[in-house]
């Protein structure tokens, strides 16, 4: 069994007063694909961004490769994010081209020569079938090209742990399928543990090791793919399979 | 960054107020950190300079030389009733615009227009989640948004009002010469100026330029919500950095009252 990499206990959220998160606590065990599904409102970019530690949970712990994030002030954080990529459901790509966007974790995280730099983002633009992009916009981009130099940017130095918020949200399924292999052929080849939440759920359950769910800022379900296909829970059964009727 | 209640009560403003002082705060102190500790991006702060200088210049050219020109025929008007002696108008007018006026009525419109532009530019930022991915990138938005424009609002700002300044006094001048046969050797008149005087509006330029920063600067990492936010977000830098404008210069002004020396008026 594999050490827990990303741990929450017990995490609570709200904002303005509204819970968000209500007592969430699982493990992700490293070098594996958690996909994190649930219905719209169910928190899971907030869990993301929680485990990131972009946001402070009002109670509970997050630990990331046994480093407490809730315990961090944000010097420190920004320390211990450098073991952490992250692909935006939005792309939260920057006004500057390919080139500058995927090399920038690189410039800020290194003193790396700018040989070295170009040389590991061309090797990532070949990774993400975008070769030769380099002198493009991104916004002159479409969405499936967009979220491939995300992948692009969140995986460039290497980070132990890669947290995908809604990868193929808005792509067609084509491309979405291109999306999630390239997600598993990264991790298969970085062993990196990864953490991936979506909506599409027949998508992300084919390369999921083990899947939770998340209902009104509740855990429901953690288990395996194959469990959460044959779950009897009434909210994973009809979110799974796509029924109309039932809790949700 | 605290939430802030829409349509507050009286005491849920008063309430904001300190919050958004206390924020405020911080992201001066960390901006103050990071001018010092901080890992600048080659050309940023020349392009912010060039951003700031040039979209406000003509702007606060204009601006300035209304005010200047309305300032003087006033003041012209009010001495023919009073006085009817023009000699000592070039002065006055001279020790008020270096000592005060072109700083703490100039940022004002600076405000307005630089403010809303760094709000509104990092508000849009944090909304489509750029500002987390600076995070994630082990860029602190202190340093890597905030400082740059600190910097080039400082520097920027400080050389915009002082030209402004100029521009006030030469509109003045025309105004005084066309309404009031003022000639330009009366109106050039030095008389009342000093050293401290300089210094003392040398320094409110610099204080305003870094408000003008970060209060802005603080209102757009604060943006919360969507567009609506981002508008928000424009409206609230623009009225905070007006307002610390106006704090500020209450409380440097009565320092240099007592502490830099005045010769006549004011």
């Amino acid at each position: 069994m594999l050490r827990a990499l990303i741990r929450l206990d017990d995490v609570h959220k709200e904002f303005l007063g509204t819970p968000v998160l209500q007592g969430v606590s699982l493990t992700v065990p490293a070098q594996c694909i958690y996909a994190l599904i649930g219905p719209g409102a169910a928190g899971k970019s907030v869990l993301l961004k929680v485990v990131a530690g972009l946001l402070r949970p009002e109670r509970g712990k997050v630990f990331v490769n046994d480093a407490e994030l809730t315990s961090m002030r944000e010097l420190e954080l920004a320390e211990a994010r450098k073991s952490i990529g992250m692909l935006f459901q939005n792309y939260a790509l920057f006004d500057k081209n390919v080139y500058e966007n995927i090399a920038f974790p690189l410039r800020r995280l290194y003193d790396l020569p700018e040989e070295e730099i170009r040389e590991r983002v061309a090797e990532r633009l070949a990774r993400v079938a975008l070769p030769g992009t380099e002198e493009r916009i991104p916004q002159s981009m479409s969405g499936g090209q967009k979220k491939r130099i995300g992948v692009a940017r969140a995986t460039i130095a290497k980070p132990e742990v890669i947290l995908y918020d809604e990868p193929t949200a808005g792509l067609d399924p084509v491309t979405s399928q291109k999306i999630y292999d390239l997600v598993q052929e990264e991790q298969r080849a970085t062993k990196a543990t990864v953490m991936v939440i979506s909506s599409d759920v027949s998508g992300v359950l084919t390369i999921a090791d083990r899947v939770g769910m998340l209902h009104q800022g509740r855990l429901v379900f953690d288990g395996t793919a194959e469990e959460a296909k044959t779950s009897t829970i009434p909210e994973v059964n009809q979110f799974v399979h796509g029924l109309t009727e039932g809790p949700l | 960054m605290a939430a802030r209640t829409k349509d507050p009560s009286i005491i849920d403003a008063a309430k904001n107020v300190v919050t958004d002082a206390r924020d405020v705060f911080r992201v001066f102190a960390r901006t103050l950190y990071y001018l010092f500790r901080g890992k600048r991006e080659k050309g940023e702060v020349a392009r912010q300079m060039f951003a700031i200088g040039n979209e406000s210049l003509f702007f606060m050219c204009i601006t300035m030389a209304f005010i200047g020109a309305i300032i003087t025929f006033q003041t012209g008007l009010q001495s023919r009733k009073l006085l009817p002696d023009f000699s000592l108008m070039g002065a006055t007018y001279l020790k008020l615009l270096v000592r005060d006026l072109a700083a703490s009525v100039g940022a004002l419109p600076l405000a307005t227009r630089v403010g809303a532009g760094i709000a509104a530019e990092i508000g849009s930022m944090v909304v489509t989640d750029q500002v987390d991915a600076l995070r994630m990138c082990a860029a602190d938005p202190i340093d890597y948004l905030v400082v740059p424009r600190f910097i080039a609002c400082v520097v920027m700002g400080t050389v915009i009002l002082i030209i402004g300044g100029f521009v006030a006094y030469g509109s003045g001048l025309l105004v005084a010469n066309l309404a009031f046969d003022v000639t330009p050797s009366t109106f050039n008149n030095l008389m009342y100026l000093n050293l401290g005087d300089v210094a003392l509006g040398f320094f409110k330029c610099l204080t305003y330029g870094a408000a003008i920063a970060v209060v802005s600067a603080q209102r757009g990492l604060a943006t919360f919500g969507g567009s609506e936010g981002v508008g928000w977000a424009t409206t609230e830098a623009v009225v905070g950095s007006s307002f610390a404008i106006i704090v500020l210069n209450l409380i440097i002004s009565t320092f240099g009252y007592f502490l830099v020396p005045s010769v006549g008026p004011g």
